[in-house]
């Protein structure tokens, strides 16, 4: 590949000046306009504080919260992509009535505001689903200690049913989106490949799971990565629902403080670590497949 | 009626496709092909001799007419079609392998899957068809590791793998370089003399002369002209098999 060497125009220079100008004026406009009295001293505390009881240093608000999102996030993304495998071979199937359904699934995920969504499907989850899976009555009867590593792993006991809503309300969610990946990169094998392994005899699964599917997994394996950067952006909404994750916890804070700047810009930027630093690793990921080819 | 005193393994009777966008790629066709004869068909581009010969393992379905392979008939029913999938070899014109599994799972697969053959016995036949076809040095290699006659070599022992009755060629060599064309045809001889029946789609004249019980000469989905490989060379009869023999030539 050839790559063109970076150059510095003069246009550049204008674009930087404009953009620093740009800078002075919001932060002029904040500190004399708004009459807002910053005070970023007062962040550090909502990450860390000190325990009164035990006197250690353990996270506080915004840090549990970016757990809480990165928790809700990986857990999410295990049944979206289940989820996405099964509706992306329904949507490749002969089958008229699988695809059709598969296709209603997508058209109606992908068209409504997320929002929307979350709020008709978390509380169908959390008033139908969950008291048929009998979630409440399973984490209540397990052992101390069992309760224990379930909190670490998902939520304390008091928020779990809310917890493993959210879960799937995201993967419900999300499974639309893994679907429409899984599906391009099927339909990416080429014709051929389908044909030799048909020739040969090999039932539809079999197809599948020894011819098709390998290949895909590897053609795919950066979308779907880059797919959990966008469940971690869209797992924000999970907050409208009181689920504690980051963006919930950000609104706790400025509630309680007032510092709306400080605590808004301190939670974007612990998402930015976040998603930045996956998303280096996912070009990492797609270097090595493609050099493995 | 007695599978084996069955004297046609392939009955094709007036067979039609025409495909969506109103191509009539295969027209009226009707022949049988005999057990462990050599069947070679020719044709210019375009005159359905793919569409015919997918036909006959069922990736193509005909609009009209009836295919009948070994006795059973190609049909809707899913058992006859997985019965002639596995009595049906093809060999494709772009070798097909699959680029994720080495040379040797490519040759086992289809004989632990559907023929349900446990690892050892799949790998000591594969070990002996990969033999047979030259390549017993290359098993663990990837298909990208190959040569496109090698690729090919392969992709013949892959389908002989499932102990077919008949073997499809769809222009085995035609996506080959030329140095590489005699490896592949010289295998293809061997089957030929070891009996297995087959049908060819190739304009290799070379071969057709020498392992070839008939020739097909088709074009615009029919037949033009049948016969030996010396009445059709030496003395084709139809104008427009001449005029494609000779541009061939
Ligand atoms: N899947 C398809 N859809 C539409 N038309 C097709 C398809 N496959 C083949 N055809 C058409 O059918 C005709 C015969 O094609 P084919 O059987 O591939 O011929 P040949 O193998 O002799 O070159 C051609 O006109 C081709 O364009
Ligand atoms: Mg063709």
């Amino acid at each position: 590949m050839f790559t063109r060497k970076p150059k510095f125009r003069p246009i550049d220079a204008v674009l930087i000046l404009l953009c620093l100008a740009a800078g002075v004026y919001v932060a002029y406009r904040v500190k004399y306009g708004l009459e807002y009295r910053s005070d970023w001293g007062a962040i550090p505390q909502f990450l860390f504080h000190r325990d009164p009881a035990t006197g250690r240093w353990v996270p506080n608000y915004l840090l549990q919260g970016l757990v809480t999102t990165l928790k809700l996030s990986f857990w999410a993304t295990l049944p979206a992509l289940g989820m996405g495998l099964v509706v992306a071979l329904f949507r490749t199937s002969r089958n008229l009535f699988l695809r059709m359904v598969g296709r209603t699934y997508v058209e109606l995920i992908r068209n409504l505001p997320p929002l929307v969504l979350i709020f008709i499907f978390y509380f169908f989850v959390i008033d139908q689903l969950m008291p048929l899976l009998g979630i409440e009555a399973f984490i209540r009867s397990r052992s101390i200690g069992a309760q224990t590593v379930l909190a670490i792993l998902f939520a304390e006991k008091s928020l779990f049913v809310q917890f493993v809503s959210g879960v799937l309300t995201l993967a419900f969610f999300e499974g639309a989106y893994m679907a429409e990946i899984i599906r391009a990169g099927i339909e990416s094998i080429e014709r051929g490949q389908r044909e030799a392994a048909y020739s040969l005899g090999l039932s539809w699964a079999d197809e599948m799971r020894f011819v098709v599917l390998p290949q895909v997994v590897k053609r795919v394996l950066p979308a779907l990565a880059n797919e959990f950067i966008n469940t971690i952006k869209y797992s924000a909404i999970a907050s409208i629902v009181s689920i504690q994750e980051l963006t919930f916890m950000g609104r706790q804070v400025v509630v309680a403080t007032r510092y709306i700047f400080e605590t808004w810009i301190t939670v974007a930027a612990l998402y930015m670590v976040l998603t930045l630093s996956l998303s280096l690793a996912t070009g990492g990921l797609e270097r090595t497949l493609r050099t493995s080819d | 009626m007695n599978k084996t005193e069955y004297d046609y393994i392939i009955e094709i009777e007036n067979v039609s496709k025409t495909f969506t966008g109103g191509v009539e790629a295969v027209r009226d066709f009707s022949a049988k092909i005999r057990r462990q004869q050599v069947v070679v068909i020719m044709g210019p581009s375009g005159s359905g001799k793919s569409t015919l010969l997918r036909c006959l393992n069922g990736l193509e379905t005909p609009d009209n007419g009836a295919i009948v392979v070994d006795g059973i008939p190609l049909d809707d029913d899913k058992h006859h079609r997985l019965e002639i999938r596995k009595e049906v070899g093809m060999v494709f014109q772009s070798f097909n392998l699959f680029p994720h599994l080495t040379v040797l799972e490519n040759v086992n697969l289809a004989q632990m899957r559907v023929r349900k053959k446990d690892k050892a016995a799949a790998t000591q036949r594969s070990t002996e068809l990969l033999q047979m076809v030259g390549i017993a040095d290359k098993v663990n290699a990837y298909p990208a590791q190959l040569s496109g006659g090698q690729q090919q070599r392969v992709a013949i022992a892959r389908a002989l793998a499932m102990a077919p009755k008949v073997m499809l060629f769809d222009e085995p060599t035609s996506a080959l370089d030329p140095e590489m064309i005699n490896e592949v045809l010289d295998v293809m001889k061997v089957l030929a003399r070891s009996g297995m029946t087959m049908v060819v789609v190739t304009h290799e004249m070379g071969f057709a002369r020498e392992v070839s019980d008939w020739v097909i000469f088709m074009d615009g989905g029919q037949i033009v002209e049948t016969g030996t490989p010396e009445c059709i060379f030496t003395n084709p009869q139809e104008e427009r098999t001449q005029r494609f023999l000779s541009q061939i030539l």
